[in-house]
């Protein structure tokens, strides 16, 4: 056992270190699938906290991404901020938004939740299409990351991902974790054992917002360009479900396997974006039918193998 | 020889992973009464359900009519002639009284005969027709239970089955009850009951069954059977 | 006081009619969310399919929109008994995600099914109702198509209050959704009566589609908009009750115009959306809801 955990551990490092020198020998195109795959790792592990974890099934995520986009453009257009401040600043206005709108969404539940956070991301993109400061519906560019190099932003990237899967796995790990488990096996249950419910839910989606909001801007800054139709839209979120769906939802490894698959079909059907959504879909209905705990979590139930284990052994 | 209208052979069954009934037999004739009686959780509301097609069982057979019914879905056990009065009534609480019973004849057969069926059951239970407009819901339980009989009488059933038709109600509500059973038996439409009252079943019925954990435990005609046999067979010691 | 409601008249006028159409919307949603308490994510989509559907039909046979209904109609309630009978049924007692998920599915394959077939070009159902008018006196001027989807959702309603409450198969559908269990003992085949049932609420949301491309312009992604106005309308009508639907689909339709009447055009889906997100926090089910 010890001997098969020291495998993994290893096997870990050695692909941490495979992405961190691609720079090095790997061809542009290469640089970039690895970047939108640490991007969508990190989109889609927070989502997978919310909805695999916490119960939260959230079709609002792209709320945060917009704020954190735009904040970045913002702060960095307009205030002349150091980009990693700005960025810093996107996540930490996304947490203080869903403060804001916490009280109001959690009254709501199940199929009344994912609508809810649907609908406040369309009154943002509503808002900031009708906003002067930030450009209408045009948008704005964001001048500032033409000083970056392509490489610094995929380091960026590629932290920002890895870090992600760190913060889920600890947070597995720690009490919240524990909470988070009671709650997913029997929430009623575990509310009469003193686990307070509400707080979980919102540590967890309080954190999902932060990092969103900070992948969003690192998203910006490779894609320069922002506008309210597309950074608020619900796309992303289409992303993240399916991602996290085929890869196996409620798993630490499951966005990991997602994400894989969902940017090789995306670059792989470059030409036709509405092809590779088109796969998707198909292959998410299937697997939900056929193997409604994705890719991973088939493999645990049947293999009871598991890479990253939040359980404390 | 006998008049065997239905005939359980040897059957299992399992929920998930629970052995519920273990080589259950039983033989019910034709315009009799049975009842199955036994403590709770002894398999007796299983062996019901599975008669009626909720459950399968996954050996040995069930025999309706001479015809082989193991593995039915509900709705087309009904239209065999198996009409099940589910434990805990189970009425449908946003439909009206009516529309209850209409729902009871939802079958193509029993639908021409609805109007002739529906006279029937307001004779058997007055109650039904002063309340045929109001929601089922806002029915006392014994109102709920007289019901719940009247709809699968729709169907007109060859066999009915009751499971703990006694559930929650007031003893003398109960009495009124069992005096209506009586009548459905003497139109010659046999009945299975399900029953813990065990002075209950042996005065309604012409044949006994008790079981205890799943299995058949003694079986025979009340009045031949002694109160320590039935004691011993109902709680297994 | 008159010379504001003569000011508004216009707006509010339009609000209810529209409303109507709302109404339409919702009803599809509203049933199936009453009946196997699933909300089809995919419902804007069967709404836009059904406007596509038409727009197909009348390019191969020259007639006007609404006589397309007598394919339409059929076509989606076909599709949306195989998709219940097929893909949804399999997911009943599964809990509540899988079947919203597959919903989901279904709304994204049918958005790009659509955008590959027919490019993101803006669509219409053209006729001559769309641009003219009826006047009332000197009062007011009616713009006909509102009118015709009003009297459209009047009819519906009508029709499927007949069908839930009249017929064997529309109290089986009610009594199915009440206890599963005890319908099948009626001898009622569940499964296909819920897949009946979506086949319904399709063919509601065929009549909406064909409406909807009469009245407005559509796109293969404009899906999800009808469906956050079904959501809304449904919610704030309350659910399971027709009635409450239809109205709830006149005040959506009323904050909208009056929203688009005193903010501008820009925030005309916004008041729809603060309306929803109010009712949804405060009283979830619904303003006109039998409890």
């Amino acid at each position: 056992m010890g001997f098969l955990r020291a495998y993994r551990i290893y096997g870990i490092i050695l692909i941490i270190l495979l992405l961190a020198s691609l720079p090095f020998w790997a061809s542009r195109y290469w640089i970039l699938v690895a970047l939108l795959f640490s991007l969508n790792l990190g989109l889609s592990q927070m989502w997978n906290l919310l909805a695999g974890y916490s119960g939260l099934v959230s079709l609002g995520q792209q709320a945060f991404i917009g704020l954190g986009g735009y904040t970045l453009a913002v702060f960095s257009i307009y205030y002349g901020f150091p980009i990693s401040l700005s960025i810093l600043i996107g996540g930490i206005i996304s947490v203080l938004f869903a403060l804001l709108i916490s009280a109001p969404i959690f009254r709501m539940r199940g199929v009344y939740f994912a609508i809810g956070t649907w609908t406040v991301a369309e009154v943002l993109r509503i808002i900031f299409s009708n906003w002067k400061y930030v450009g209408y519906g045009m948008g704005l560019f964001v001048k500032p990351a033409y000083k970056l190099s392509f490489n610094t932003i995929y380091y960026t990237a590629l932290f920002t991902g890895i870090a992600s899967v760190a913060i889920v796995y600890f947070i597995l790990r720690s009490k919240l974790g524990l909470g988070l488990m009671a709650i997913r096996d029997e929430e009623t249950a575990s509310e009469t054992l003193g686990v307070d419910i509400f707080k979980c839910k919102l540590s967890c989606f309080l954190i999902s917002a932060f990092i969103t909001g900070i992948v969003a801007g690192i998203l910006y800054l490779h894609n320069i360009f922002i506008q309210p139709y597309s950074a608020f839209g619900i796309d992303w979120t289409v992303r993240l479900v399916f991602i996290t769906i085929i890869g196996g939802i409620g798993t630490i490894e499951g966005p990991i396997i997602g994400s894989f698959i969902y940017v090789f079909l995306h670059q792989w059907l470059s030409e036709y974006p509405s092809v590779s959504l088109l796969i998707l879909g198909i292959i998410a209905i299937a697997v939900i039918l056929s193997a409604p705990r994705g890719i991973m979590g088939t493999i645990q139930e049947r293999l009871g193998f598991e890479i990253l284990s939040p359980r404390r052994k | 020889m006998t008049d065997s209208l239905l005939q359980v052979q040897n059957i299992d069954v399992f929920y998930h992973d629970f052995h519920a009934l273990w080589g259950v037999s039983i033989d019910v004739e034709k315009a009799q009464v049975v009842s199955i009686i036994g403590a709770n959780g002894a398999g007796k509301s299983t062996l019901l359900n599975t008669i009626a097609g909720v459950y399968c069982p996954s050996n040995g057979t069930i025999e309706f009519c001479g015809k082989k019914i193991n593995g039915l879905t509900p709705y087309q056990a009904v239209a065999e002639g198996i009409s099940l009065v589910p434990e805990g009534r189970r009425v449908f609480p946003r439909l009206t009284v009516l529309e209850n019973l209409e729902m009871g004849s939802y079958l193509p057969k029993a639908r021409k005969k609805k109007d002739e069926i529906l006279k029937k059951v307001y004779e058997l239970f007055p109650i039904l027709s002063e309340r045929k407009n109001q929601l089922a819901s806002t029915l006392s339980g014994g109102e709920q239970q007289m019901l719940a009989i009247g709809r699968a009488l729709m169907s007109e059933p060859k066999l009915i089955l009751f499971d703990e038709i006694s559930l929650g109600l007031a003893p003398l509500v109960i009495k009124h009850i069992y005096q209506r059973v009586k009548q459905i038996n003497m139109e010659g439409i046999t009945v299975l009951l399900v029953e813990q009252d065990i002075q209950r079943s042996l005065k309604a019925a012409h044949k006994v069954y008790i079981m205890q954990s799943g299995r058949i435990k003694l079986s025979g005609k009340p009045g031949e059977l002694s109160p320590e046999d039935i004691r011993k067979a109902y709680f297994g010691i | 006081m008159i010379s504001i409601l003569s000011e508004l008249k216009v707006p509010i006028v339009n609000g209810l009619l529209l409303g109507g159409l709302y109404g339409i919307i919702g009803i599809g949603m509203s049933m199936i969310f009453g009946i196997v308490r699933l909300i089809n994510l995919a419902h804007g989509d069967f709404v836009i399919l059904a406007s596509y559907f038409s727009l197909v039909t009348m390019s191969l046979i020259p007639i006007s929109p609404l006589l397309t209904l007598i394919i339409v109609i059929p076509a989606m309630c076909l599709l949306g008994f195989i998709i219940q009978y097929f893909l949804l049924n399999r997911t009943l007692g599964k809990g509540m995600n899988p079947p919203l998920l597959i919903a989901f599915g279904i709304s994204i394959i049918l958005q790009n099914l659509l955008l590959l077939i027919f490019t993101p070009d803006a669509r219409t159902l053209l006729s001559s109702l769309s641009v003219k008018t009826i006047p009332i006196g000197s009062f007011i001027n009616l713009p006909t198509i509102y009118v015709v989807d009003f009297i459209a959702a009047i009819i519906t309603v009508a029709f499927l209050s007949r069908f839930f409450n009249r017929t064997y198969m529309g109290k089986a559908i009610r009594a199915a959704s009440d206890d599963d269990g005890a319908a099948q003992l009626m001898g009622i085949n569940t499964k296909t009566i819920y897949a009946i049932a979506m086949a319904i609420s399709a063919g509601t949301a065929a009549i909406a589609g064909v409406l909807v491309g009469m009245t407005f312009t559509f796109y293969p992604h404009t899906g999800p908009e009808y469906l956050i106005i079904a959501f809304g309308v449904v919610i704030v009508g309350g659910l399971g009750s027709l009635i409450g639907t239809f109205l709830g689909g006149l005040i959506l339709g009323l904050a909208q115009i009056l929203g688009a009447h005193f903010l501008g055009p820009g925030f005309q889906l916004l008041s729809g959306y603060l309306i929803l997100l109010i009712v949804m926090t405060f009283k979830p089910t619904g303003l006109f809801s039998k409890g």
